[in-house]
């Protein structure tokens, strides 16, 4: 952290040389934080892009929907500000990102090869496709299933009953459904489908299947980056993924709980 | 033991029978794990490691519960360990450490605690709720499990960042 006494004010002559620099290490930061960053990692990339690219200060304020920094070369500073989008999860873009972020440390990128640079993880990198996930996730949720105390007889619905939520998910987020609306409709599918499937399954434990086939759309990585942010010294963006983390089990539970009563009142169940 | 037990064993593992539930709880924990590293978008090659890292923390949480820790502690000791051990392991697997770290704890993230305890705040909205202050009590019980054993979890895992890391001079 500078002196106060060392801060200049914003000179807007020097704004063609910051500018650039200013922008490109922001657009990094924000691209980490929708990758599924915690706070400390993004406020370490856009130092290490800003200072690569030749800025002597970074000054980072993380917000949850949008990033501001403060650069300065010499007695030149300048602060710009970029909106944040959707945070989501995707840890090969987050791994490109940290592979970049050390060849702008290594120096000798100019801030315009950078931006290309960028461009073209933004929209290279590849992504599973949508099977792919949809049976991992639902071996991963008939695992879970396991862990909880699913019968064998349940885990199998439970399998087919999240591989298709994970891809009625995937078509609704792609279609730019609202997160926590999704969340409701996908849980009581999946819900609806698990304890169907467990019935007919003749499994005893219908309750519980029901349950492991919603956990896709427990919001692990968010709960564990709000704790972070706090520890690290970030509260408010902490808090505020806390609330969004609530936000999501309630809409999540309301699914679950009326997928319940639809069985109970359609099938007994 | 021959082939045959071995499959029966994992197959009906008896939380009595520490061996088999422990290796069943192990492999479950992998399972997730590495289910999640591809919903996460982690590359396939790094699969492995995110099996490996689910599989270290169900097993060190499984050891503890059977040693008579609660859920909250064993979850703690599990983070720890995976947190310390992804420190480690990260250069050689070239792979985020929050990747790493927290794929390895979603397995013990609990999700199915937090669903019954909204559900039990739900049973309590309806007109005339049947044994109202033991539902609430039941819900409050997870809620305070969820917070706990989240709270274990991050703690857990942030410790050894904090630690071991080096911070960038700004």
């Amino acid at each position: 952290m500078d002196n106060i006494e060392s801060l200049i004010p914003e000179d807007s002559g020097s704004a063609p040389a910051l500018e650039p620099i200013a922008m490109v290490a922001l657009d990094a930061g924000r691209m980490l934080m929708e990758a599924g960053a915690s706070a400390n990692g993004v406020d370490e990339i856009v130092a290490q892009f800003a200072r690569g690219l030749g800025a002597d200060r970074v000054d980072l304020r993380i917000g949850y929907a949008s990033l501001a920094v403060t650069i300065g070369i010499g007695p030149n500073g300048i602060t710009r500000m970029r909106e944040v989008g959707h945070l989501g999860v995707n840890q090969r873009l987050d791994q490109e990102l940290w592979h970049l972020a050390a060849r702008v440390a290594r120096g000798g990128l100019t801030p315009q090869q950078t931006r290309a640079e960028l461009t073209r993880l933004a929209t290279k990198t590849p992504r599973h496709s949508a099977w792919v996930m949809a049976v991992a996730v639902g071996l991963a949720c008939a695992a879970f299933g396991r862990l909880l105390g699913v019968d064998w007889l349940g885990t199998g619905p439970v399998f087919l009953a999240a591989g298709i939520g994970q891809l009625v998910r995937r078509e609704l987020l792609t279609r730019h459904v609202n997160v926590f609306i999704c969340a409701s409709l996908v849980s009581f599918l999946s819900s609806l489908l698990g304890g169907l499937g467990a019935h007919w399954a003749h499994s005893n434990t219908i309750s519980t299947a029901m349950i492991a086939s919603i956990l896709l759309l427990v919001p692990g990585i968010p709960s564990v980056n709000a704790q972070n942010d706090i520890l690290e010294g970030h509260p408010t963006l902490g808090s505020a993924r806390a609330v969004t983390v609530a936000v999501i089990l309630i809409f999540a539970a309301a699914g679950l709980w009326l997928g319940q009563v639809l069985l109970a009142r359609s099938f007994g169940i | 033991m021959d082939l045959t037990n071995l499959l029966y064993g994992l197959l009906h593992p008896d939380p009595t029978h520490s061996g088999f539930f422990l290796l069943h709880q192990t492999l479950c924990g992998a399972l997730a794990a590495a289910g999640f590293g591809v919903l996460f978008n982690i590359g396939f090659r790094s699969l492995p490691w995110c099996a490996v890292s689910g599989a270290l923390a169900l097993a060190v949480r499984t050891y503890c519960l059977g040693l008579g820790w609660n859920l909250e502690a064993a979850s703690f000791a599990a983070a720890l360990i995976v947190g310390a051990a992804v420190q480690v392991l990260r250069a050689r697997a070239d792979i985020s450490q929050n990747a790493l770290d927290v794929t390895g704890c979603i397995p013990m993230v609990p999700g199915s605690f937090a669903a019954k305890a909204i559900l039990g705040m739900f049973a309590l909205t309806t007109a005339s709720p049947a044994d109202a202050s033991g539902t609430l009590i039941t819900a409050v019980q997870y809620a305070l499990r969820v917070t706990f054993t989240i709270g274990a979890i991050g703690t857990g895992l942030a410790i050894p960042t904090l630690l071991l890391r080096v911070r960038v001079s700004r």
